[in-house]
């Protein structure tokens, strides 16, 4: 291994620690387990449809909260890696989510599919990174929080309408709906371009 | 000048001890630093999106309106205040600055209450802000009767105790994590409470998310004729508020919270609240659904609440007076012209009814989640007699426009007050000329489905004659084609109505007696 390629994974692993990325991948894996164990409950219908959002919605409140940076101003001065780095960093536990909630549900009645949880994921990881960017990654989870009652709201109008179609409230719609895979995946592509450029809005102390 | 020449100054008075002050001080500190009011608009976009929306769509009835500000405002609420209690219990540790403030002159715990009493503050005031919007545009809106305060008492008692819980689990578990995982612990376990709810005599429905029986939803009928009930709006006081206890009594347990004297009143209030919470949830076990619609708790019950409330009801004026509580005077235009059909075929005939009345539900526990919800005592009673008509209720299903619901009551009441006058209602016997009229009435009066009134009687064209196609087709949602019976009753609707209307006059108490066979029609 060269000297520069060496540096790098180190100045990568530091990057992760500081942002406290295997604890978060460590409370992502406790979701899916958490999710693999509640659904061998049983639920009634709506329930079931209900459970996997509130797991990727944790999942993303974790992801999105290790964008909080505990070194403010020297970071960025110097870093000149870093958008690369949180772009790297987004894009890796958004991945590892779907992954594990996705095995989570393998084997049982895991309502929607993994496209189900890949759209999720993505469209509330896109949410809480722009909540990141705009009021910092300390209270980032307050995006995926609040989109979570919203889309268990949409599921309820499902059932007691009328129904909440707008593609923007895309935990409502069926898996394979286009047009809330593709408002799901613009937010996330947004939320990726604002935490990459801008980071979040942290000061240093946390 | 030396400081020899300087003047002798005087020892400074002693400091003057003012802890209202200092706390007040404290807690100015906390409400300028605090998380919440970042929270704040997460919330009210929440209670904007789902509760106030989904209050506004339906009628604008006191009960139903109060009992969808608890459920909605608790959810809505649950999260952000959650998260936030959280994120500012885990502020000293996650800036390792637990130790520093240890020395602060306040103990510890008055510290931390200062914190939490911050948080609640303003959640508190924006839940306020928000159930005064809801009852201030229902208070426009509704025709009689005034705001339920236990619903709105119990989301205003849960914030407390997310903030407490919040707190404590930030406090002990200071981390980043800490603040989502708590939030959707939060919202995970408010769910779930509502899913083993299995009839009126669940320990689950102690949850401050159910405002009402479970199996029945805001159901518009309830809290109209008889007084809300508040035992389980008790019981949940009763929990939330032993459930904040416990949490903040918790934070004043550990070594450093304070003196011992603190610590022992910490561990008392934690026992207190416990059992304040225990106690709610063996209560709410003890439910049982009354006839009026609300969880009786036999501890908590008073039965002086159980008479049923006066009013005076709200009339429409035709030949036959339909009258409704003054809560349903928005329904009462398009009920009386849903029913104007059908009472136009009975008015002043012998033994039809002089007024349709409004009557309140009784509703009984069945097995399991059924819930069974009809009128109590006879359709038609009294003399001279009165039809008690029952709205339809509107349980968990989309919510009945105006319209909607007095298309239900002419498809659902208008058969049983034809029933009611030609004699032999549901289960009795009924002689086949009965059945034909029945039809012929039911039909011409329009209770059958798909039919839109619009002033003129179906089975007539626009200029009042009668249409035999129109009038076979009505008649045959009600009897099979081809039957003696049903060549009979289309004979019958097919009169003109001045005519069946003269026949009934005459021939209604042989007819209601049996005494009139199926070829004697018209």
């Amino acid at each position: 291994m060269t000297a520069g390629a060496a540096a790098g994974l180190h100045l990568v692993r530091l990057h992760l620690v500081s942002r406290r990325v295997p604890a978060a991948l460590a409370v992502v894996a406790a979701c899916a387990v958490v999710l693999r164990v509640a659904l061998r409950w049983p639920w009634d219908t709506y329930g079931a449809f209900q459970l996997p959002l509130v797991f990727e919605a944790a999942s993303a409140a974790v992801i999105v909260i290790t964008t909080a940076s505990s070194l403010g101003e020297p970071e960025r001065a110097t870093g000149r890696w870093l958008p690369f780095l949180r772009l790297g960093a987004a894009l890796a536990l958004t991945a590892a989510a779907v992954i594990v909630l996705a095995a989570a549900g393998t084997g049982a009645h895991l309502a929607g599919g993994t496209l189900d949880v890949l759209r999720n994921v993505a469209g509330l990881t896109g949410i809480g990174l722009l909540f990141a960017a705009v009021f910092g990654g300390g209270l980032a989870w307050a995006g995926p929080m609040g989109y979570l009652v919203v889309g268990v709201y949409a599921l309820y109008t499902d059932w007691h309408g009328p129904a909440l179609t707008t593609p923007w409230i895309w935990p409502g719609r069926p898996p394979h709906d286009l047009g809330a895979a593709l408002c799901a995946g613009l937010v996330f592509a947004v939320g990726l371009v604002a935490i990459t450029v801008h980071g979040a809005r942290d000061s240093a102390g946390e | 000048m030396t400081a020899a020449q300087a003047p002798a100054t005087s020892r400074p008075s002693p400091a003057v001890r003012r802890p209202g002050l200092a706390t007040g001080r404290l807690l100015r500190l906390e409400l300028r630093h605090n998380a919440m009011p970042w929270m704040v608009p997460v919330a009210v976009a929440l209670f904007w999106f789902i509760t106030y929306r989904k209050s506004m769509a339906l009628p604008p009835l006191w009960n139903v309106r109060a009992v969808t500000l608890q459920s909605g405002a608790v959810v809505d609420f649950a999260t952000p205040v959650v998260g936030a209690a959280a994120w500012m219990g885990s502020r000293d540790g996650r800036r390792h600055i637990t130790d520093l403030v240890a020395v602060a002159a306040r103990p510890r715990w008055a510290r931390q209450l200062a914190t939490w009493a911050a948080t609640t503050c303003w959640a508190m005031v924006a839940y306020l802000g928000c159930a005064a919007i809801l009852y201030g545009v229902t208070a426009r809106q509704a025709a009689w009767g005034g705001p339920l305060w236990w619903p709105a008492a119990v989301a205003a008692a849960s914030l407390p105790a997310f903030s407490a819980l919040g707190f404590a689990a930030g406090w002990f578990f200071p981390s980043r994590f800490t603040t989502p995982v708590v939030a959707i612990a939060a919202f995970f376990v408010l769910a779930l409470t509502t899913q083993p709810i299995r009839g009126s005599q669940s320990y689950w429905q102690v949850s401050p998310l159910v405002a009402y029986p479970w199996d029945i939803g805001p159901e518009p009928g309830v809290a109209t004729f008889y007084r809300y009930v508040p035992d389980l709006s008790i019981a949940q006081l009763m929990l939330v508020a032993g459930l904040t206890m416990a949490a903040l009594g918790a934070l004043g347990l550990p070594a450093g919270s304070g003196d011992r004297w603190l610590r022992r009143s910490a561990a008392a209030i934690t026992a207190a609240g416990l059992l304040a919470a225990g106690t709610a949830v063996a209560l709410a076990g003890t439910g049982r659904l009354d006839a009026h619609g609300m969880i009786a708790i036999p501890a908590l019950h008073d039965a002086a609440i159980d008479h049923p409330i006066r009013y005076h009801p709200v009339c429409s004026h035709g030949p036959i007076p339909v009258c409704l509580n003054p809560a349903y005077t928005v329904y009462l235009p398009a009920v009386a012209a849903a029913l104007e059909p059908v009472l136009s075929q009975v008015a002043r005939l012998p033994g039809a009814p002089v007024r349709i009345s409004q009557a309140a539900a009784t509703y009984r526990q069945g097995p399991g989640n059924m819930v069974g919800i009809e009128v109590a005592g006879p359709l038609l009673s009294g003399r001279p007699p009165v039809f008690h008509l029952l709205l339809p209720d509107q349980l968990l299903g989309p919510t009945l426009t105006v319209s909607q619901l007095a298309a239900q009551v002419r498809s659902s009441a208008g058969p049983d007050i034809v029933a009611g006058v030609i004699g032999g209602g549901t289960g009795g016997r009924v002689s086949q000329a009965q059945q034909a009229v029945t039809a012929a009435l039911s039909a011409a009066g329009g209770d059958l489905p798909g039919h839109a009134s619009r002033g003129t009687s179906p089975g007539r064209t626009g200029a009042g004659t009668p249409c035999g196609q129109c009038v076979a087709n009505k008649v045959s949602g009600r009897l099979a084609p081809g039957t003696p019976v049903f060549d009979a009753a289309v004979r019958f609707a097919a009169l003109p109505a001045a005519a069946r209307h003269a026949w009934l006059a005459a021939h209604l108490p042989a007819l209601r007696a049996g005494r009139i066979a199926l070829a004697q029609l018209p």
